[in-house]
């Protein structure tokens, strides 16, 4: 009953002229920004950071989670339109969804979409709600030891299961880590790789880097080859789906939101990849294999339930441990730190209100969401028309504002100009950003909880192997690692979906 | 891409031989208390490890043909990037609005070929514009300039 009681207290926080004030700002820029191509949720999140300085701690990350998952539902409205994923999330989505949208199906797949992102979204919110309290005892016995094991798992997550080179995403990893290095030495405050330069003693800071390798390299790449706008001209009719839809499309939302969510509390594995393994689930379970690729509605419902089901579970290791388990999660845990919040094992206690009341507002968001994006695709269609020799400018004066903003340092603008360079160039060279990002973010705290375990035991790595939670993890990250040489069918499973889509 | 392969990979190896030679200065310390360069020196040696696995599976591959040339000017991302350097460094002495406003007009009149003046009257608008969302609005720290 405690459960009620707790998410009664957040709707009645969440119910404030603020709180919701800042859901609706949330979603409705979510949603905007996951509509267009170009810039999503992180750089927008960081973009947003300094203007939630203003507002209220639960204001700001009800906003920020609100962009998270907006971004979510409106990345589905171009996979399936434009055959461009407006988030790396809805990728999958484009297989079938824009197949639809050509055989004239425009209508139910954007309403399968709309429809099955609210019931997963719904789904994780009692997820949350069930899981995070039980896992906040749990995460009250974790000590250094047992946070660097758990980062150890999300290294290993997020390395051996991208969907391009493991090898790669390795190196990439050791980059994002290595860098996370620079500034102060977090135990005994000496500089490092400074160079004697005053912005680097702070250490590179996070929203330079990704709005570098997210924003700018992206605005560069299009620059350079030129974006491609055909909006597919077809009146859009019929949203709502028929009940052959609904039943076809029923237990692939169910099992989505499943999958999503369990994937999603994984350190390291994001919104993207619980989608690439629902859409192979489906289409091996399914009847007809054959109609996927070709417009088959499950193709189109499993994924876009497993990614917003997915950034639901990620909730859980950010509000529980105060570990951000993606690089989403690692800019809301910015905005907690912003408003001097250490979310953690305490903070159910400490800051009830945010807690129930970030819980409530996902509920609440998902609902507006669904009145947003239903009877106002046309407009989202409209936004898709803005030219892009328009957009792009405005992008990247966003994306300086944001970075600038941050601390009025204008070193700052050039770091996220020079990442973008980097950013341009691994995209050109084929390495992903995402691992070196996280690895840059959870980087600082593994060599934290390292030295704190090895000083704990006198130098003694057995540490990490006598503490039975620690151990556990440690050997969930090593199964990991080799899950993929002994379970060939996994392995295929990740393998053609991947190639499918060409990452 | 393969040759591409090598060139990146390459590229690793030597940052990574950078930074191992930058983290030998810091102190090591020992295991029972690892010194701030323990764990960047740990990480630096197995960057260089991965980047010359990286380089050996990249030699391997038999030279590929001259890639397609890439569709796009790469002069467009060239020019852009210098125009948002001359920016960087023109925003505090200049001011945000005046500043924007000729980044702006440069990019709608060069890279997307806009007539001049409605270049010229989006670039005043739009910088105009952000300037009052942001920082008379949303209070966010922008520079000034010589007119504050």
């Amino acid at each position: 009953m405690e459960l009620i009681s707790g998410l009664l207290y957040g709707f009645s926080v969440c119910f404030t002229p603020a709180n919701l004030f800042a859901c609706f700002v949330g979603v409705f820029v979510g949603t905007l920004i996951g509509v267009l191509p170009g810039i999503g949720p992180v750089a927008t999140m960081s973009l947003l950071l300094p203007v939630t300085y203003a507002m209220s701690p639960t204001a700001s990350i009800i906003m920020m989670a609100g962009i998270y998952y907006g971004a979510m539902y409106g990345g589905s409205t171009t996979s399936i339109l434009v055959n461009i994923p407006g988030e790396a999330a809805s990728v999958v989505t484009c297989l079938d969804g824009y197949q639809m949208a050509r055989q004239g199906r425009a209508g139910p797949a954007l309403g399968i979409a709309a429809f099955g992102s609210f019931i997963a979204g719904t789904l994780s919110v009692l997820g949350i709600m069930l899981l995070a309290p039980p896992l906040t005892s749990v995460a009250l016995r974790f000590g250094p030891p047992e946070i660097f094991a758990l980062l150890l798992l999300g290294f290993t997550m997020v390395t051996y299961l991208t969907a391009g080179s493991k090898l790669r995403a390795v190196a990439m990893a050791l980059l994002g880590m290595l860098l996370g290095t620079v500034g102060l030495d977090p135990i005994l405050a000496t500089p490092r790789f400074t160079f004697g330069s005053v912005t680097l003693g702070d250490g590179l800071g996070l929203v330079p880097i990704i709005m570098g390798l997210f924003g700018v390299s992206e605005v560069l790449l299009n620059i350079e080859r030129g974006v491609t706008q055909e909006v597919f001209e077809t009146r859009i009719k019929g949203l709502l789906p028929t009940r052959e839809d609904w039943k076809a499309s029923a237990g692939p939302i169910a099992r989505g939101s499943v999958l999503g969510f369990f994937l999603g509390i994984l350190p390291g594995i994001g919104a993207i990849i619980p989608t690439f393994i629902s859409y192979a689930l489906e289409r091996r379970i399914s009847r007809h294999p054959e109609r996927f690729g070709r417009g088959a509605i499950e193709g189109v419902a499993a994924p876009e339930a497993a990614n917003n089901a997915a950034t639901g579970g990620a909730m859980i290791p950010l509000l529980t441990l105060g570990i951000a388990p993606n690089v989403v999660m690692a800019v809301l845990l910015g905005a907690f730190l912003i408003h001097g919040v250490q979310p953690g094992p305490l903070l159910i206690r400490e800051h009830p209100d945010m807690f129930w009341g970030v819980i409530a507002s996902m509920y609440v968001g998902n609902v507006i969401l669904l009145i947003l994006n239903l009877p106002l695709i046309g407009l989202w269609v409209q936004l898709l028309r803005v030219p892009y020799g328009l957009l792009f400018p405005l992008i990247l004066l966003f994306c300086i504002i944001g970075v600038y903003s941050e601390a009025g340092n204008v070193w700052d603008i050039v770091v996220m100009l020079a990442f973008g360079v980097i950013g341009l160039l691994m995209k050109k060279y084929g390495y992903e950003a995402s691992p070196l990002v996280l690895a840059f973010v959870l980087g600082r705290m593994a060599e934290e909880s390292l030295r704190q375990s090895l000083l704990l035991s006198h130098g003694h790595f057995n540490i990490l192997f006598t503490r039975p939670l620690a151990t556990t993890l440690l050997v969930v990250a090593l199964t990991v690692m080799v899950l993929p040489a002994i379970v060939p069918p996994v392995k295929r499973l990740l393998g053609t979906v991947g190639e499918e889509t060409g990452t | 891409m393969r040759g591409a392969d090598r060139v990146s990979s390459f590229v690793l190896v030597v940052f990574a031989l950078v930074a191992v030679n930058e983290a030998r200065k810091l102190r090591f310390g020992s295991l029972s208390s690892p010194g701030p360069g323990f764990v960047p020196l740990c990480l630096a040696v197995a960057l260089a490890l991965v980047g010359c696995l990286l380089l050996w599976r990249a030699l391997r591959e038999p030279e590929s043909p001259a890639p397609p040339a890439e569709p796009g000017a790469r002069w467009k991302s060239v020019v852009s990037l210098a125009a948002l350097v001359a920016y960087t460094f023109a925003l505090e002495p200049l001011g945000f609005v005046l500043a924007t406003a000729a980044l702006l007009f440069f990019f709608f009149r060069v890279l997307d070929g806009q007539r001049w003046w409605v270049a010229l009257a989006g670039a005043v608008a739009v910088s105009m514009l952000s300037y009052l969302v942001f920082a008379r609005a949303l209070h966010v720290r922008l520079p000034e300039g010589p007119w504050s």
